[in-house]
């Protein structure tokens, strides 16, 4: 069986190391929720490189204006064609922020133009049930940012499959913590998180 | 005959023969033009009769008829509609079409002896097609040629030349998109011909495993292939990514079954039965454990590949738990190495393929080109035990799959001709029969205005 390894994306803009906690809390998810063969510990891997194709599943984040050099971009799409998957999220939360306007620009040069994700799509119902859509964070809850509850994500499909999953609700904030703290949550709120990663290794 | 006296002047005055003389010499010439117009009458009449009398009754001759390729059908249509021979030999510089063996075997059956041989010993190679339906969705076809070790094949169908390679052990082999009208392979002056008469009923594809990449990569090569997949993956104890609606395996709804990994134990019954009853099964080698009493043989130590994953030779990077201990009845069909990486058994009705790669998913994504490869590696290992019916289905494409052999079996084999037999034998044409009639009648006709009788 392969196991499964999350891996961070590198780019030479921009500050992709923003949110170091989210991998290893996804990570304990997998495990705790799932029989997915899931590595103890995640991998950082550069866009340019041919490592990506090593890892059909890539999270990106930043707070700063992101722009792709061109073997980025080029390796980015080779490694979108061949059936890798992007997932991005803003960790501004701010769709009139740095990271939004330039994420949304680079990405639609590079993979095509983004679009609401129906609430209904598969995603949300792979393996946890989210009949409303993608689940609010409190970041957004409590009105930092653009002040706004973002009713969608958005994404680039090709066919029925998603290639780019772009989130503005800065998952990256609301899953930045260590694992051992989820004991204390009502509700873990990275079981979302678990859903991206199975409907990237299933679909 | 006396001397022409000379008169001083005057004309020549020819001397009165004697009239005892002149007597006997016409009445000798005029018996003597008798016998000859009564021979020339007899000659017209006699070639007229001949010729009516063969009309009715043509009869072999003796004698030998060589025939080149060229002259054949000119040949064919005269001893088949003219004057029949005793044997006819034909001198092929290429295997003959149908058309023209089948008539000469047809000749054979009129009391002609048919032989034949041929113009050089590389002449006309033996040389053999076989197609046949492929169980894929897009309908491809297998063509097998044989042909003599370093020949070269060239392989066409109605709408013009496919490929063209050198057989390098008497043998080759193309998977191709179908044909348009059969498909030909030339073979220096051998032309085999067949279609593919059948096509195939196909299922769908039922992939069991667990949530990861091999199954997903796994899935989406057969899907984009164009099969219909249902897959069941485990995700959790009591949250799998299921088929809706749920599955029925047996051979009326599936064409294969490829087992991922161990999940696949929790059906382990329901594919022995599947498979016992003419279904095909693939097992990836994180499945053999759970599917013990159908695989060809055990999973080997793990071997990593190669460090980079190459285009030209992408399974060398990737890791192999080779198939060891093979089954009875187990063949091995791929190796790397002395190791048996793919390898195939019979389970009651149905056929298990076992492979070795643990990470074929890795060929999809790092290796560039071959991407297609990829795709095509994993529908061939569906392909080589998918359970497809054969719907019959008519063709009016004429086959000639063995044209040599054909030849060999309607005519017999090459015969030397034996260079006295070998002679053309001279006929007499009816032309000549004519003009010799003809001529033959204006004579005595001519005699006998000469002579004054009518």
């Amino acid at each position: 069986m392969t196991t499964f390894v999350f891996a961070t994306g590198r780019y030479a803009s921009g500050d992709w190391d923003s949110a170091p906690l989210v991998p290893p809390n996804l990570i304990d998810s997998v495990a705790r929720y799932t029989k997915i063969d899931v590595a103890p510990t995640g991998v950082i891997v550069d866009l340019a490189s041919t490592d990506v194709f090593d890892y059909p599943l890539i999270y990106v984040t930043g707070h700063l204006p992101f722009r792709f050099t061109s073997a980025e971009r080029s390796r980015v799409q080779t490694y979108l064609d061949r059936g890798g998957m992007l997932f991005v999220d803003d960790h501004n939360h701010d769709t009139g922020g740095q990271f939004y306007k330039t994420a949304t620009e680079e990405l639609t040069k590079t993979a095509g133009r983004l679009s609401d994700l129906p609430n209904d799509h598969e995603l949300y119902t792979c393996f946890f049930k989210f009949p409303d859509g993608p689940p609010d964070t409190s970041h957004e809850l409590n009105g930092w940012g653009d002040n706004l509850v973002h009713k969608h994500l958005e994404a680039v499909t090709r066919g029925n499959r998603i290639e780019v999953l772009y989130s503005s609700k800065d998952y990256s904030s609301e899953w930045g913590y260590h694992p051992d703290t989820k004991r204390f949550l009502a509700v873990d709120n990275t079981k979302f998180g678990v859903n991206i990663i199975v409907y990237a290794l299933t679909r | 005959m006396s001397t022409p006296l000379r008169a001083e002047r005057g004309p020549v005055i020819e001397p009165p023969m004697s009239v005892t003389d002149a007597g006997l010499s016409g009445a000798r010439r005029g018996a003597a033009r008798s016998v000859v117009e009564w021979v020339l009458h007899a000659v017209a009449v006699g070639l007229v009769a001949w010729a009516w009398w063969r009309s009715g009754h043509p009869a072999p001759r003796g004698g030998v008829e060589v025939r080149a390729q060229g002259e054949l059908r000119a040949a064919l249509v005269r001893w088949t509609l003219g004057e029949p021979v005793a044997r006819a030999h034909a001198r092929f510089d290429a295997v003959p079409d149908v058309t023209t063996r089948e008539w000469l075997a047809a000749l054979a059956t009129t009391g002609t002896r048919v032989t034949w041989d041929a113009g050089g010993a590389d002449a006309l190679p033996a040389t053999a097609i076989d197609v046949e339906r492929v169980a894929d969705p897009r309908g491809l076809v297998r063509v097998g040629v044989a042909a003599p070790a370093g020949a070269r094949v060239v392989l066409a169908d109605r709408l013009g030349g496919i490929d063209s390679v050198v057989a390098p052990h008497g043998m080759v082999g193309f998977r191709m998109s179908p044909p348009v009208g059969g498909v030909t392979a030339r073979v220096g002056g051998t032309v085999a011909s067949a279609a593919a008469v059948d096509s195939l009923a196909l299922r769908r594809i039922y992939v069991v495993g667990t949530a990861g990449w091999e199954a997903k990569f796994a899935v989406r090569a057969l899907e984009e292939e164009g099969w219909t997949v249902d897959a069941h993956l485990l995700v959790a104890p009591k949250n799998d990514v299921v088929p809706r609606p749920p599955v029925v395996l047996d051979t009326a709804h599936y064409a294969a079954i490829v087992a991922i990994d161990s999940a696949a134990g929790g059906e382990h019954a329901l594919i022995e039965r599947y498979v016992a009853s003419g279904g095909g099964l693939v097992i990836a080698p994180g499945a053999a454990a759970a599917l013990a009493r159908l695989t060809a043989g055990g999973a080997g130590a793990v071997e990593r590949g190669a460090l980079t994953l190459a285009d030209s030779a992408p399974l060398r990077g990737l890791t192999l738990a080779p198939v060891t201990n093979l089954v009875a009845g187990a063949v091995a069909l791929a190796r790397r190495d002395a190791l048996v990486t793919v390898a195939a058994r019979r389970v009651g009705a149905g056929r298990v393929v076992q492979m070795g790669y643990t990470d074929s998913w890795r060929w999809g994504m790092a290796a560039g080109d071959s991407a297609a490869a990829y795709r095509a590696w994993w529908a061939g290992l569906v392909a080589a035990v998918a359970y497809a019916p054969v719907i019959g289905q008519g063709t009016t494409v004429t086959a000639d799959p063995a044209p040599l052999v054909a030849t060999v079996e309607r005519l017999g084999a090459p015969v030397a001709l034996d260079p006295v037999a070998a002679a053309r034998r001279r006929t007499l044409p009816v032309a000549w029969v004519f003009a010799i009639v003809v001529l033959a009648l204006l004579g005595e006709w001519a005699s006998r205005r000469i002579r004054g009788v009518r």
